[in-house]
């Protein structure tokens, strides 16, 4: 692009007046501008904007680009890509998110100590062992059909 | 004492923000929010009239270039690089998500192999019927 290396983003703002510059090339106010802080992770001076999703921008303002809800030349978010309608969404729930996560939390290590001890000590009805018929299946697990066959009683009188 | 409303119970935090309508800032009507708000409109109705000169231009151009769009680009593509700075922080970082998968990955992965070797030796192990080697 044409873009003069003054217009693109640069190292961290030092003194005021670099933050007053790198403020009026991001079009932001002075005051609303607000760098990361400098870690050296690598943000240099891009702006620190509020982490907000685009979902929560107004529906029936008249933007430039709708589906973003973005307009031209405003600020992006570092994370714009992530906070996108089709991604992330940080709206307002109408449950608050620790009574939310409370309940969920509750829940799932219920089931999991009910299942864990389920597994651990399994209680079912008393069983014995399986009774066939016909002498204990003898024709059918390939006894000869010309002998006859030892009987097998299961009960006890 | 009745409970307490749903709006005190209500706390942002990094998944969730706060609406507006218990945001105390949207009911603060100072005169020095009302000169904030009025600058802000001001440089978003310059901006939107240079986008709408274009846009609406007798010869448009091919491509209206947002410049909010370079800069986002070029900031976490080729300013890092440049902006990096070798701290305790970002070495500690580094070194966390660097080195510490490949050697998770090499431990589990050898201790796996040898506890199958060692069960082939005592011959608890199961040999596989097919085979692709000889």
């Amino acid at each position: 692009s044409e873009m003069s290396q003054d217009m693109l983003p640069g190292p961290y703002p030092r003194t005021p007046e670099e933050r007053a510059a790198a403020a009026k090339k991001y079009n932001m106010r002075v005051e609303d501008y607000q760098p990361y802080p400098d870690d050296g992770l690598g943000y240099g001076d891009y702006p620190m904007l509020p982490n907000k999703s685009q979902y929560e921008r107004d529906p029936w303002y008249q933007w430039d680009q709708p589906d973003m809800r973005h307009n031209w030349g405003e600020p992006m978010h570092w994370d714009f890509d992530m906070y996108i309608r089709n991604r992330a969404d940080t709206s307002p729930t109408v449950v608050p998110w620790h009574i939310m996560s409370k309940h969920f939390f509750i829940f799932l290590s219920t089931m999991f100590i009910l299942f864990g001890l389920g597994a651990i000590y399994p209680s079912y009805r008393p069983v014995g062992p399986k009774q066939y018929p016909f002498n204990d299946l003898y024709l059918e697990k390939g006894g000869d059909p010309n002998k006859k066959p030892p009987t097998v009683i299961h009960y006890e009188i | 004492a009745p409970p307490p409303s749903p709006a005190k119970l209500y706390r942002p935090n990094r998944y969730v923000s706060l609406p507006a309508e218990l945001d105390p800032d949207t009911f603060d009507l100072s005169p020095e929010k009302r000169r904030a708000e009025a600058e802000r409109l001001a440089i978003r109705s310059r901006l939107k009239r240079q986008y709408l000169l274009q846009l609406n231009s007798p010869s448009p151009p091919a491509v209206i270039e947002n410049p909010a769009l370079i800069r986002w680009a070029y900031a976490k593509s080729q300013n890092v690089y440049p902006t990096f700075r070798p701290t305790l922080k970002t070495s500690v970082l580094g070194a966390v998500y660097g080195l510490g998968p490949l050697l998770f990955w090499m431990f589990v992965l050898k201790a796996d192999r040898d506890r199958k070797e060692k069960q082939i030796q005592e011959g608890k192990r199961k040999q596989p019927s097919l085979s692709v080697f000889f």
